[in-house]
């Protein structure tokens, strides 16, 4: 499975565009990360099931079901399909049963974590944002236009 | 005519004779040290995180003193009671722009960080005194293609200083010339109001200190500042406070090696300076908006990132116009341009395999439809 396929299925699942993804300098990593743990085989078929299930759908609302139902619903894809999505938030790989470790993908995985985008607010201690700036409102980004992720719009029959 | 244009062989410039001349090259000294900005941050971010630690200091240190410069320049320009412009069409150059070295120019582009980078970074902050007076000014060839010439004449087009150096000696020498002349007759120079000055207390960085401009002696002092930061004092490594100057702190890049104290010019014995040319991300070179395919995230990010850019300059623009406190938060602003400039670079640049997104800084309205 490309890192392509990994960055499609991270962006419907966390809500930030494969752009922002790779904008955190993090997805070659995570994506290593997560193979690491479960394994090529265990992230190729979480991959296909989602490319699978729901990629083809256009209607959001039945994607979002399809997506809850054939993927975070699976008792075995589901969490792992959890984990990657609070790997990208906080950069914290957590422990599975029969992969117990909970550990910080690497350094950068802090600050770059999304949960400090989401809420417009810089990681305590890392990417400083000027002195006073936090009298100021936060910066929150705007949600995507759409949760299907760019690449799979242009080549909707691709896979 | 003055004594230097009958040194020359051609009617030249020569010296600053009018305020209006000083505000002219005031303006190009704004424009040249802005100048170096754009490709010294797009070398710093190109960086891939977590990597080359020292690369990245360096390079840090010397873009924000380059800023100092800037606000060094508009304290001058705001003392002889001049206005400062940031949002002029032409204020950002057209890359790769020509800056002299001696005899020859030599490009500057925005780029990945690489071993033409930190010998362009060399050449940016060499040392150079012109051989004799009737070489600190020299024709150059019309046909240099778009980029801009920097430490050109802004009085008479084609012609452009040996060096950087050369290019601030002209307005130390334009300033004492009018001082004095002003005293003369019984006017002062420097009218500008006090309160426009930028003070340290709007002005915090690690390297160097803002010097607010009211007289002759200060207006010297600032721009001293500048060439020492630069090219050191006197000709040894360091300037006047004893910090490193900028071509030193990048020959440390070139040579692998930091220089510590009682080290003398191109011979470092301090410890192991480590650079992993291989962990930057390949920007594209001197990219322009109408590169990137249009409707692409990257292009809709490099395009929100030049207006942004064009938009910081006005704010800084206004800073300088009597608001100085304006930079405090300028500051904030900054450091999301920063943000926005690594999640630009860190992107693919779209239908270029190898290649990755750069930042295109705003150029003024042209660029702003």
């Amino acid at each position: 499975m490309s890192l392509d396929d990994f960055v499609a299925f991270s962006s419907e699942v966390t809500g930030f565009t494969e752009f922002d993804l790779l904008g955190t300098g993090q997805a070659q990593s995570y994506r290593d990360t997560v193979a690491g743990v479960v394994g090529e085989q265990g992230l190729a078929e979480l991959l296909s099931a989602y490319r699978r299930e729901v990629t083809e759908l256009s209607d959001e609302q039945l994607r979002a079901e399809q997506l809850t139902r054939s993927v975070l619903g699976d008792p075995r894809l589901g969490p792992l399909a959890r984990n990657i999505i609070k790997l990208w938030y906080c950069g914290v790989w957590f422990g599975l049963p029969g992969h117990e470790d909970t550990f910080t993908a690497s350094p950068q995985a802090y600050p770059q974590g999304l949960l400090w985008y989401a809420i417009g607010a810089n990681p305590p201690g890392a990417r400083a944002p000027g002195y006073g700036s936090w009298a100021g409102p936060p910066r929150i980004p705007a949600l995507p236009a759409s949760p299907i992720p760019r690449s799979l719009t242009r080549n909707p029959s691709a896979g | 005519m003055t004594s230097q244009t009958q040194l020359l062989d051609r009617p030249l410039p020569a010296e600053i004779d009018t305020v209006a001349d000083l505000e002219a090259y005031l303006n190009a000294a704004l424009r040249l040290e802005h100048a170096t900005i754009p490709p010294y941050l797009t070398a710093l971010y190109s960086l891939h995180p977590g990597t080359n630690s020292d690369a990245r200091h360096v390079i840090r240190v010397v873009a924000v003193e380059e800023m100092l410069h800037l606000t060094l320049v508009a304290n001058v320009m705001n003392a002889i009671g001049r206005r400062v412009d940031l949002t002029a069409d032409d204020f950002v150059p057209a890359y790769p722009a020509h800056l002299p070295s001696g005899e020859t120019d030599f490009l500057v582009s925005v780029q990945p960080f690489s071993p033409a980078a930190v010998t362009t970074f060399l050449n940016i902050e060499r040392p150079a005194k012109a051989p004799s007076e009737g070489r600190r000014l020299l024709p150059y060839s019309d046909d240099l293609g778009a980029g801009t010439v920097l430490a050109a004449s802004p009085l008479n087009p084609g012609v452009r200083f040996y060096s950087i150096g050369e290019f601030y000696a002209e307005i130390d020498r334009g300033l004492r010339h009018l001082d004095h002349e002003y005293r003369q007759r019984g006017e002062e120079l420097f009218s500008g109001d006090p309160a426009w000055q930028v003070t340290e207390e709007y002005f915090y960085s690690g390297g160097g200190e803002v010097v607010p401009v009211t007289d002759l002696a200060s207006a010297l002092r600032a721009l001293t500042l500048i060439a020492e930061q630069g090219e050191g004092l006197g000709g040894g490594i360091y300037d006047g406070e004893g910090e490193l100057s900028h071509y030193y702190r990048f020959e440390q890049i070139q040579l692998a090696r930091y220089y510590q104290k009682g080290d003398v010019a191109a011979r470092p014995s301090g410890p192991r300076l480590d650079v992993d040319f291989s962990a930057v991300y390949p920007v594209a070179i001197d990219t322009e908006l109408a590169d990137y395919p249009a409707g692409t995230p990257a292009f809709e990010a490099a395009e929100t990132f030049s207006r942004t850019y064009a938009d910081f300059l006005a704010y800084l623009t206004a800073a300088y116009h009597g608001q100085p406190h304006q930079l405090l938060d300028a500051v904030a602003w900054m450091f999301r341009l920063r943000d926005d400039m690594n999640r630009l670079i860190r992107n693919p640049f779209p239908g270029r395999p190898g290649v990755h997104a750069s930042p295109v800084f705003g150029r003024g309205p042209l660029e702003r439809s």
